[in-house]
């Protein structure tokens, strides 16, 4: 009797849900007007007493005790309502589409944009009424946009954006040349050359791999996707049409975006064949460590991970204190915004102007489950971890990037950046629409391609010009057309 | 003579490089892991060549004191219980089978016989969805009885080779003591089942390491961490936990090892008993 009642509970939210959150139609919207949608019906204010939610938080999160102090926090404020927030406990890359249905999906969840979407979808997430919360206005609609979904010409909100994700430039200070600043800083602003042009990093990786062959400068996996399609948007790339809401246009071969592949090229050519696989992803975190790589790129939320491998090599390689070495490797890692292109597409053209690199990011968020039976003390919680104060010791203990403007602003460095990047449109939002799931495959085999390409005898080159490029890019984009098309 | 004398030394020394050779090749592999798992800087890319550079017990230290992400004690805990849990209930269940299909004759045996066999020859995994919504109704997903029960259940499918071993203890025995006024129950306890005791030491063992090993259940069964076994846990370390992993792999081994120097021991000893009794 009582499975009766939970199914039919289950089938009234989810029946709710379809009306309301995503669809075979669905489509994200490109609105410049700030909207906040409607939330689904279940959110009627009365609060569920006596209840105990669970929440699926990241795993840096937990880890660095962030998770632990917001649920701490969290219970204090609403232990008069009996209402109480637990970890999940739950791996976080979960299959809410399998488990939520029987139970054992969390009740509150923190992902990405597109897996967020791509749960509300399949109806398996609650939207929300995104002008009850306080972060409303302080939210640039970017990053709202990136959690909207409109079904039958009504827009939902399905998640409430908490950081920015987008690819930064790790390098350490203290593998700069001794001389970088007679020698590498042309424009005397004190910021070392390679750090804003893609053409000193290039020239410089050359020269430390040149002075000693166990060492590189640049270093990063070209078959991520993630970070590589940047260096196409730079040139007039793009996803999908109409602002990444129509997949029966892919734009990666747009523009000149053939120029973004031609760095990349040329980059690799200054790595080792392991920029062709996953290896300088892997081992970026221990390889900036012990000295052979100088720069990377990655996303912010793993900068507690390259400071703890930094740690931990000063600790073995030069004996210092825990304390002392953490000190020195907070001082000598350093996570910045990405350099500037060439606008020929040519890293060796001295005389090029300098243009702005996008890059691919995403937004992280909370999002509540369509299986949970507490609604309304979900809501109430994300409302909690999304407030100033939260979001703020959030940014302070992990070195996220904030969606919240004023926590942006008044965290500043990195994470101000980021924001007015993303406000700038120079960080293109994975779309939320089920078709993005078709681009990597068909990309990460081009970007390998493109990489083997640097190692291959100069008889067996495909891509030896710009032209070449095009076509490989096309041919990319006619695949990813072809995967979407065939899985309609 | 000498040339004969010859050949056989050459036989010998052919056959021991042959047999080194093998050994090498199938002991580098754990002598790789268990170096790594040392690894004083905990990743696989510091290594110099094979190898790694500095060696410390600090990984071993980390895994069972840091659990803070990964509990590695409190999955092998759960990983020892459910492997005990389903040694003891599948080892009673298969012996329990095994000693029915081969003592008694009744209508069903030969077609339930021909059943088990053909089931057997199926892979476990093309149940697996089957399995995950049953377990979804009788509210056993979370739960290490869960696993238990599943691996128990199945366990009795390969009853073959028990059957084949008290095959090959004679009946006579048993019509003797039926003689003697011994019950079925009597019969089975007190002269087959210690007639038995290497293929129960075998079975159990066998029981034992399935569940012990195993990933696609637990990881199907059991959605939280402070519930994953062994296998599971170790699977969903950050990638730049390898020397943690390395550590996890190695200890893991270790109670299988342990058991099976303890019970093969029990394994020839029974084997002895049986054939002067028998």
């Amino acid at each position: 009797m009582k499975k009766k009642w939970i199914a039919a509970v289950l089938a009234a939210t989810v029946a709710l849900t379809a009306t309301a959150c995503g669809g075979a139609d669905t489509d994200t919207t490109d609105n410049t007007a700030k909207k906040g949608g409607t939330g689904a019906a279940v959110f009627n204010g009365q609060l569920e007493e006596n209840v105990t939610i669970r929440v699926l938080e990241n795993d840096t999160a937990i880890e660095k005790g962030y998770f632990k102090e917001l649920i701490d926090a969290f219970n204090e404020e609403y232990k008069d309502k009996g209402i109480q927030a637990v970890d999940a406990n739950m791996d976080q890359y979960l299959d809410l589409a399998n488990d939520g249905p029987y139970g054992y999906g969390p009740d509150v969840l923190y992902q990405a944009n597109d897996i967020i979407m791509k749960y509300a979808d399949g109806k398996h997430i609650l939207p929300l009424p995104a002008e009850e919360f306080d972060c409303f206005e302080q939210i640039p609609d970017t990053a709202w946009n990136a959690f909207h979904a409109t079904v039958d010409g009504t827009e939902y909100t399905c998640g409430i954006p908490v950081n920015v994700q987008a690819p930064m430039l790790y390098y350490r200070k203290d593998l700069l040349p001794a001389d970088w600043e007679s020698a590498w800083d042309e424009d005397k602003d004190s910021v070392p050359d390679m750090i804003q042009s893609w053409s000193k990093m290039y020239d410089y990786s050359v020269a430390r791999h040149e002075a000693n062959k166990k060492q590189y400068g640049y270093m990063k996996s070209l078959n991520d996707m993630y970070f590589s399609s940047g260096f196409l948007f730079s040139y007039g790339g793009y996803i999908f049409g109409n602002n990444n809401t129509d997949p029966s246009e892919i734009g990666f071969a747009a523009g000149e975006a053939e120029k973004g592949a031609q760095v990349l090229s040329q980059l690799a050519s200054a790595m080792n064949e392991d920029c062709i696989d996953d290896t300088i992803t892997t081992n970026a975190y221990s390889k900036l460590a012990d000295g052979s790589y100088f720069a990377t790129i990655s996303t912010p939320d793993v900068y507690s991970t390259f400071l703890d491998e930094l740690t931990k090599a000063y600790e073995e390689q030069e004996g210092l204190s825990e304390w002392d070495a953490a000190k020195k490797a907070e001082e000598n890692l350093v996570m910045t915004a990405l350099p500037q292109l060439p606008s020929s597409g040519d890293l060796t053209d001295k005389n090029a102007e300098q243009i702005v690199s996008k890059c691919m990011g995403g937004v992280n968020g909370y999002a509540v489950s369509s299986y949970t039976k507490a609604p309304n003390a979900c809501l109430e919680f994300v409302k909690f971890a999304t407030s100033y104060d939260m979001v703020k010791r959030r940014a302070h203990m992990l070195g996220i990037a904030p969606a919240r403007g004023d926590v942006a602003k008044e965290v500043g460095g990195t994470s101000e950046e980021i924001f007015k990047n993303l406000d700038a449109g120079n960080i293109i939002l994975m779309p939320s629409i089920s078709a993005i799931a078709q681009i990597w495959t068909p990309g990460q085999t081009f970007f390998i391609d493109l990489a083997q390409d640097v190692y291959r005898a100069d008889n067996e080159k495909k891509y030896k010009d710009l032209a070449s490029m095009k076509a490989g890019l096309e041919d990319m984009c006619k695949q990813i057309n072809e995967a979407i098309t065939t899985l309609q | 003579m000498k040339q004969k004398n010859g050949f056989k030394m050459l036989d010998t020394g052919v056959t021991y490089v042959l047999l080194i050779a093998v050994a090498f090749i199938f002991f580098f592999p754990c002598l790789w892991i268990i170096l790594a798992s040392l690894s004083k800087s905990g990743s696989i890319y510091s290594f110099d060549g094979f190898f790694p550079r500095s060696y410390s017990l600090a990984t071993f230290k980390k895994l069972f004191t840091d659990t803070t992400m990964y509990n590695y004690p409190k999955w092998f805990l759960n990983t020892l219980m459910v492997a005990t849990g389903s040694c003891i209930l599948g080892t009673f269940l298969t012996i329990l089978t095994a000693y029915t299909m081969s003592r008694f004759e009744f209508k069903a045996r030969k077609p339930m016989m021909k059943i088990t066999m053909v089931l057997g020859m199926f892979p476990s995994f093309m149940g697996m969805t089957a399995v995950y919504l049953l377990m979804t109704q009788f509210g056993l997903i979370n739960h290490l009885w869960g696993l238990i029960l599943i691996y128990a259940a199945g366990a009795p499918m390969g009853y073959l080779t028990q059957k084949g071993f008290f095959d090959t203890i004679p009946k006579a025995i048993d019509e003797a003591a039926k003689i003697d006024g011994a019950t079925n129950l009597q019969i089975f306890t007190k002269i087959n089942l210690p007639l038995a005791k290497p293929m129960i030491v075998y079975t159990a063992l066998t029981s034992f390491t399935w569940p012990w090993s195993d990933f696609i259940l637990p990881k199907l069964l059991l959605k939280e961490k402070n519930l994953y076994t062994v296998a599971v846990g170790l699977m969903s370390l950050d990638e730049t936990e390898f020397a943690r992993f390395a550590a996890g792999s190695v200890f893991i081994a270790l109670p299988i090892v342990v058991l099976y120097f303890c019970l093969v021991r029990n394994m020839v000893n029974g084997i002895a008993a049986g054939a002067v009794k028998g």
